[in-house]
């Protein structure tokens, strides 16, 4: 079967080829060559998608919620795409992607996507796959994109910050309870969830939660709201849903998040191009090999031998630069 | 093409057979051999399977199943996969699959068929000569 | 020091130059590490408390067995001299059987009484019918009537006893179910079916599996979640010691555990963890140890050919249990803390191999001898050609049937109760696997019992792994397996098999029996009064979320108006949910 174009994926994905898209959706995670002309062809196509972002540690019931959260919507109408995110494995690069388990009842459903994806380690690159993929959803017509995340590492919460509205969902009956959370996740949550609240403890990890908002101090936003559900039997996910489409469309009136966030990808892209470029050339020749070398037999130490591999790559750069 | 691609597997159960243990160590073993592994889990209906194929970009489906049902399960997806144009998406079945069942499979376009037991290597390496092939072809 | 410990202190310095003096050498000469086999002496178990740890056949804490010696054992000469099978009698439940329709599965057990089976009905459903669900559901497409029987309506069950009627009407045969998250609505037909024929509940015998636990660990036929479910397992409990006060309340235990992965260890401490809250649930029901506890029965652990490994896993359990049963709930009732169990050690399928299927037979036989060394029957199980998934032929029945009796006429091994007790070794072992079952069921108690360590998936995925680190294990020739990565392509026998086995089922029913199935049910729903079933169901939907009311009586209103199987599960999961599949 012929490859399809990087035109004709666009077309297709936006009018409504899954298949298209999906397959687009690969090429971007890959970085297939020609993935940032791709996006440049579809960036005027997006905009209309509001992202929201579900996040809070395992065994809190994140997938199912997302599924209720989705059903939810689009039973309001609106079309849904859900990015389901898990950990790759560090040592084989290989990943259980198993959300998609828990989203049985959603995942026949028209006017639903999802698609599973792996961190695949390093330099922040997940925040900006998970970006494009919610791209071209917003492109294929999805204007509601649920991202959700694992929670344990900083790459989700990362993933989290390009998202319009954060929701963390906290349970009962874990022992560290809302201690736990890491460090900076209650800042960035625009409202909690605490889900499995038919289960001893759910009143503690609310009182916990709002104890811990109380520290954080008022930052003029006022408190953020908490809800309570259970995705299994679907209470207070109705209110849940009201509260989130609410927010989605509040969150593009703040210019400043709007300019932090510009301003995050922008030089996002620019340090993970960079990184690239400065990888690729040092992996031509034998300078990098040389240099690390060294550093093994003690005879450098290893910022003396960035210094000087950064200082090489400066003249590289002046040289080019004068022969333009 | 990146040096970076990964190969994606969808390891699904269809129908009501409720013993996952291979799919399980399949799905645990193929993540251990560098794939990424969308795991469905238990009773899947045919259109899950396809559309999650479809909407996942999977180089590979491989269907567990253990309770005799796999002629008509098999056969449901493979159709539904053809009218979503997925059709090219190639699949193999593992699990309890007597002899005489082999060649109506196969019929079907199955690509390979693991019995119960096979070594996860085996698995992996076939699953990675058909990727290699189908991006050289 | 008294005379013992002097004793114990001149075996353990003996040990030492024995160590130094012969084992030594040898390495040496081998140049190896460490010995590949272990010797056990008296240095082992130094005052071996026997009356505390092994006790009496019959006696707490059971180690030995539970009784002085069993009845196939006592009939056993009899049965040969008159060639009869030394089954559990002639009235307990027969072979496990089960496929296509009711009628096709009555018309096959009124041929095996032809034949000359007197057991009751040993019950294998069809998956539709163990998830909940009808025949004319979307999902049960190319499943109906094939793992086992169809049954959608009190319709379908009254048909399979028309093959126990007059002699072997269901006051005089057991019945057995292997059916659990639906238990209650069987056990509700099984109520109305003794009420239709003026039999008092009170004289029905038999086991329902209703083991809900193992479902959501390794099997795989589960509908609500754990804490739902396990009011479920209340009601019908309850309903049995009020009513069917002779029927068995379930059949738990490790076999599926162990077929899923799960290790010998994972195995003990997760039936023990899943029985704890069983219990646990009868105390909360206001019932009485002593008495519910009597009818709880074990179905079987997992097995394999680790022969010593297994006598000592039977011995642990029965300990373990006893203990658990008098000292956490105190039973003062011997009867109650016993491992009811018809099999001891045997096998699982999943110890069977593809590759060169004839060797199963010695696989089978090594179960079969550790059965016969703690106190079981020796069962040789399964036939060798289970994993050709063809059913099993004649030659492996009958092998297995005979390697049985072979190893029970002409091998003694059954003449001696726990002949490994006092054995350094297998005193040593017995402890070992006490104590490593005992830690992992600490741990599952410290998370707050099975139904917790379920909702966390923790045992679930615990069994996922242990499948996988036995997979790794056979792949890098850590663990050998005959024939499959070792002393491959050797004589690889082609065996020709006579799959005419007498209990064979019809391929033609099979092929028919959905299309006839969903016929039954069309016309069953348009006789009956769609009136009476609506008024059924929204009682028991209703009684539903009050979970102190007992919904038996809701369910057998239920099966009397005909409402189907479905219809039934299905109120159950509007008020219940669904349970969620467990993530790896």
């Amino acid at each position: 079967m012929a490859e399809q174009s990087w035109d004709e994926l666009v077309e297709g994905l936006r009018v409504g080829e899954l298949r298209a898209l999906a397959r687009f959706i690969t090429r971007i995670e890959n970085r297939y060559p020609g993935w940032q002309d791709a996006m440049k062809a579809l960036y005027p196509h997006t905009g209309r998608a509001r992202l929201l972002g579900i996040t809070g540690p395992p065994g809190a019931g994140k997938s199912s919620l997302t599924s209720r959260i989705a059903a939810g919507f689009a039973q309001r109408g609106r079309r849904v795409g859900i990015i389901a995110v898990d950990p790759s494995s560090p040592f084989s690069g290989g990943a259980l992607l198993g959300d998609r388990l828990r989203m049985n009842d959603v995942s026949t459903k028209a006017g639903i996507f999802i698609r599973s994806m792996a961190t695949r380690g390093s330099l922040g690159g997940l925040c900006q796959g998970a970006r494009d993929v919610a791209r071209a959803l917003d492109a294929a017509g999805y204007d509601i994109i649920l991202i959700e995340t694992v929670g344990v590492g900083q790459d989700e919460i990362e993933v989290v910050k390009a998202a319009d509205v954060v929701a963390v969902v906290c349970v009962p009956g874990q022992g560290d309870g809302v201690q736990a959370l890491k460090a900076g996740i209650m800042e960035i949550a625009d409202l909690f969830i605490v889900n499995k609240a038919d289960r001893e403890g759910a009143d503690q990890v609310v009182a916990d939660i709002r104890g811990m908002l109380a520290l954080a101090g008022d930052d003029g936003d006022g408190l953020q709201p908490i809800f309570e559900t259970n995705a299994l039997s679907g209470a207070g996910i109705e209110e849940l849903i009201d509260a989130l489409g609410v927010r989605a469309e509040q969150s593009e009136c703040s210019a400043e998040r709007a300019d932090a966030r510009a301003r995050e990808e922008v030089l996002m892209l620019i340090e993970h191009e960079l990184a690239l470029r400065v990888r690729t050339r040092l992996s031509s020749g034998c300078r990098l090999d040389d240099a690390v070398e060294r550093v093994r037999k003690g005879e450098d130490d290893p910022y003396s031998a960035a210094e000087s591999l950064l200082a090489f790559f400066d003249d590289v750069r002046s040289e080019s630069e004068k022969h333009e | 093409m990146s040096s970076d691609r990964k190969i994606r597997v969808l390891v699904a159960k269809p129908g009501l057979d409720g013993h996952d243990r291979g799919a399980r160590v399949i799905a645990y073993g193929l993540r251990d051999a560098g794939f990424e592994v969308i795991y469905t889990g238990l009773r899947q209906t045919p259109e899950q399977i396809a559309r999650a194929a479809i909407q996942e970009d999977v180089d590979m489906i491989g269907l567990s199943v253990l309770s005799g049902a796999h002629i008509g399960l098999t056969k449901k997806v493979i159709e539904l996969l053809r009218e979503q144009g997925g059709g090219d998406i190639p699949l193999l079945v593992g699990g309890l699959i007597p002899e005489a069942d082999r060649p109506a499979l196969m019929e079907m376009g199955v690509v390979k068929i693991f019995t119960a037991g096979s070594a996860i290597s085996e698995v992996a390496a076939f699953i990675e000569s058909r990727v290699v092939s189908a991006v050289s072809g | 020091m008294n005379e013992a410990e002097r004793e114990l202190e001149r075996v353990k310095q003996a040990e030492a130059e024995w160590c130094e003096e012969v084992v030594e050498p040898r390495l040496k000469r081998f140049q190896i590490p460490e010995s590949p086999t272990r010797f056990y002496s008296p240095a082992e178990q130094g005052g071996f408390d026997f009356l505390g740890k092994v006790g009496f056949p019959g006696q707490y804490p059971f180690t030995a067995g539970n009784r002085p010696f069993e009845p196939w054992r006592v009939h056993a000469e009899a049965a040969a001299k008159l060639d009869m099978g030394t089954g559990r009698g002639a009235s307990g439940a027969g072979r496990y059987s089960g496929y296509g329709t009711a009628e096709d599965y009555r018309d096959y057990l009124l041929a095996a009484q032809k034949r000359g089976n007197r057991g009751g009905p040993n019950v294998a459903f069809d998956l539709v019918t163990q998830c909940g669900y009808d025949s004319d559901d979307p999902r049960a497409v190319g499943e109906v009537g094939r793992v086992g029987v169809a049954i959608d309506s009190l319709r379908d069950f009254r048909v399979i006893y028309e093959a126990f009627t007059g002699e072997r009407d269901i006051d005089k045969v057991a019945s057995n179910f292997t059916i659990n998250a639906p238990c209650g609505v069987i056990l509700a037909m099984l109520a109305v079916l003794a009420e239709e024929r003026g039999i008092p509940l009170a004289k029905l015998r038999g086991t329902p599996q209703n083991d809900i636990l193992k479902e959501f660990i390794a099997r795989g036929t589960y509908i609500y979640p754990p804490r739902a479910s396990m009011r479920l397992f209340r009601d019908t409990m309850v309903f049995c010691r009020q009513h069917m006060t002779a029927m068995n309340i379930n059949s738990i235990g490790g076999y599926h555990i162990r077929e899923a992965g799960a290790t010998r260890v994972e195995d003990l401490a997760f039936s023990l963890a899943n029985g704890i809250a069983y219990l646990q649930e009868g105390v909360d029901a206001g019932l009485d140890v002593d008495d519910f506890a009597t009818k709880f029965t074990f179905n079987a652990f997992g097995g394999s050919m680790e022969v010593y490994h297994e006598i000592a896993f039977q011995r642990a359990a029965r300990r373990m249990w006893a203990r658990i049963v008098k000292e956490r709930f105190g039973a003062r009732n011997p009867r109650a803390m016993m491992i009811r169990q018809a099999i001891t050690a045997h096998i699982g399928c999943s110890s069977t191999t593809l590759q060169r299927p004839l060797n199963n037979l010695a696989r089978s036989v090594a179960g079969g001898m550790a059965a016969g060394m703690v106190g079981g029957m020796p069962s040789v199980f399964p036939p060798f050609d289970e994993p050709l998934g063809l059913g099993h032929s004649r030659e492996a029945i009958q092998l297995q049937v005979d390697a049985s009796r072979i190893m029970l006429y002409e091998t003694g091994l059954c003449d001696v109760n726990d002949p490994w007790a006092g054995s350094y070794f297998m005193e040593s072992l017995t402890d070992q696997t006490e104590a490593a079952a005992q830690e992992e069921l600490d741990r599952i108690e410290g998370m707050g019992g099975a139904v917790a360590a379920i909702d966390s998936g923790y045992m679930p995925r615990a069994v996922a792994k242990s499948a996988y680190e036995r997979q790794k294990r056979i792949e890098s020739q850590q663990d050998f397996v005959v024939g499959v990565n070792c002393f491959t392509g050797e004589n690889e026998l082609n065996v020709e098999l006579d799959h005419e086995s007498e209990g064979m089922y019809d391929s033609d029913h099979l092929g028919s029996a959905e299309d006839r199935q969903l016929a039954k049910l069309a016309t069953l729903k348009r006789e009956r009064s769609e009136r009476e079933v609506a008024r059924g169901l929204t009682t028991l939907e209703q009684h539903a979320k009050d979970t102190e009311t007992n919904l038996m009586p809701d369910l057998i209103e239920c099966v009397k108006s005909e409402a189907t199987m479905q219809e039934i599960c299905d109120v159950l999961r509007g008020v219940f949910g669904e349970a969620e599949p467990a993530k790896l």
